[in-house]
């Protein structure tokens, strides 16, 4: 769905952000990009969708160059991006107004805004907040009606710029269990953190570091990687210590470390068994 | 907490189903009329009409006075200046001041036009969503050729909605700067031209980072300052041809008092 052909790009200074990137992201994914500040993860984000041209290489999306003027609001409707802050996304007075947005700037008839604003109200189940102004409510509510606001252009791939990283743990939760969701109905999600702990559920994990991609595979394999931690990455706390655990002889499956209460059960088992 | 002046009431009057155009149009009607009358009949022509309106408008008088309040200074300063510095025949002596009763007559007037356009505007504001009246100025808007100064209807009224969402955001952000330089010792009160600078600057540079955000996301949600349709659908009804009707007749009545 999108592929990324040698794309380089650096800052107005001179400062590189982006160097010889590669990468095909297919239909229904769950990519996970990690990296510490400044490896480049929201600066690729930004290529996603247009809002950045590569000055090197070329990023399509379905076909479609995001160099091309002319494509680009076909692009914007395929690929939408949730931010980091959810205050500096709102653009309507209430919350209708602003899920209108998309839509309105897609040039539909208003009888399809409506349709579109219901449905995304009712993807995120904030129907009760449809005339409350968005700048009212919580920060994990906030981070919802921003993702109302993308889903309102029913777009099919979604990419979430650190998204959790202003909330609380339990509301970062509430969303990132809202994006497993979309995925799990067909959405295709690049979802960029430096919280290694919210992505056992991905499919694919990219490392970056100075811009560059350095690591790729499967989260099992990646968190298996000696190398992550010289990239100034911690390892998600159940990983780390079903690694020690290893050391000492102790197996603990790869699908147990995927939250606290299956860590338990299989600590429990272990302890019956002997 | 204050309640926000001149801010939509939401409701269901005959009123609030007009067309924002009309009402656009008609409080325009009203305002160049308020200027334009010099007879105390038209005056009260036009307060008849305003509690008329407001009557249909089944709007709390509260909104009407919160409108004026603010300006309540400025208005007795018009009077004040009026009366007594207009030549004219005297009615009393106080020291060097000689009040005239054509400064009266001036004052009376002048502070009548000024609060009709606070109630008139009052009265659009508050039947009106504010993204209906945006709606409005840009489909009125819409004919003029704007591209040759380089803008579009539709930038226009997008500026309009996003200021209007915006403020909260600024009046919060201007409370965080303070509350940030006074957790470092600065004080408001003692230093007023110190702190000036230290709150304008910390809170301009998070304003354009704001706006560079906001930017983004707009432009990622398809936003390219053209043609772009609304959620709000305007069409003019028999009820607003009617009002228009009934208010060009007001005007001309009014006119011939």
């Amino acid at each position: 769905m999108i592929r990324l052909e040698k794309v380089s790009y650096s800052y107005p200074d001179g400062t590189p952000a982006l160097e010889n990137i590669n990468l095909a992201i297919k239909k229904g994914e769950f990519i996970a990009i990690i990296g510490k500040n400044g490896s480049g993860k929201s600066t690729l984000a930004l290529h996603l969708n247009g809002l950045l041209k590569p000055q090197k290489g070329k990023v399509i999306i379905r076909g479609m160059d995001t160099r091309d003027i002319s494509k680009l609001p076909g692009i914007r409707k395929l690929v939408g991006i949730v931010f980091q802050n959810p205050e500096t996304q709102f653009v309507g007075r209430t919350v209708e107004e602003d899920l209108a947005f998309g839509p309105e700037n897609l040039c539909l008839p208003p009888v399809e805004i409506r349709k579109c604003v219901d449905m995304a109200l009712a993807e995120t189940g904030f129907e009760k907040y449809r005339y409350r102004s968005p700048k009212t409510l919580s920060g994990g509510q906030g981070q919802f009606v921003a993702l109302a606001g993308i889903l309102a252009m029913r777009p099919e791939c979604l990419v979430f710029d650190e998204v959790t990283s202003m909330l609380d743990p339990d509301s970062g939760t509430d969303v990132l269990e809202r994006i497993r969701k979309l995925q799990r109905k067909g959405k295709t999600v690049v979802y960029i953190t430096h919280n290694l702990e919210e992505l056992h559920a991905a499919d694919r994990i990219i490392v970056m570091d100075k811009g560059r991609i350095v690591l790729e595979g499967d989260p099992e394999s990646v968190f298996a990687d000696p190398s992550l931690q010289s990239l100034g990455l911690t390892l998600p706390s159940l990983i780390e210590l079903a690694a020690r655990l290893k050391t000492c002889g102790v197996a603990i499956p790869w699908e147990k470390t995927s939250s606290p209460h299956s860590f338990a059960e299989e600590i429990c088992q272990l302890f019956l068994k002997t | 907490m204050h309640e926000p002046v001149f801010s939509y009431v939401p409701g269901v009057s005959p009123l609030h189903k007009l067309d924002p155009r009309t009402k656009l149009v008609v409080v325009m009607l009203l305002g160049i009329l308020a200027f334009r009358i010099e007879n105390f009949a038209g005056i009260g022509a036009l307060f008849i009409l305003f509690f008329a309106l407001t009557l249909l408008s089944r709007l709390p008088m509260t909104v009407f006075f919160r409108a004026v309040r603010p300006m309540m200074l400025f208005i007795i300063f018009i009077f004040l200046a009026q009366l007594f510095f207009s030549d004219g025949r005297p009615l009393a002596t106080f020291w060097v001041l000689q009040p005239s009763m054509e400064g009266l007559e001036n004052g009376l007037t002048l502070v009548s036009r000024f609060i009709l356009l606070l109630l008139f505007a009052a009265l659009l504001t508050a039947s009106t969503d504010p993204s209906a009246i945006t709606c409005g100025i840009e489909r009125m808007l819409r004919p003029l050729p704007l591209q040759w100064l380089g803008i579009s209807s539709f930038e226009l009224a997008t500026m309009m909605n996003i200021s209007i969402a915006f403020l909260p955001l600024l009046f919060e952000r201007v409370e965080r700067t303070k509350a940030a330089q006074a957790a470092r010792g600065m004080d408001f009160v003692k230093n007023p031209f110190h702190s000036v600078p230290a709150l304008a600057i910390p809170l301009l540079r998070g304003v354009i980072r704001d706006a560079e955000e906001l930017a983004l996301a707009m432009e990622s949600r398809g936003y390219q300052g053209k043609r772009r349709t609304s959620m709000h659908e305007l069409s003019m009804q028999n009820r607003d041809w009617i009002a228009l009707f009934v208010i060009v007749l007001f005007i001309i009545i009014v006119l011939n008092l």
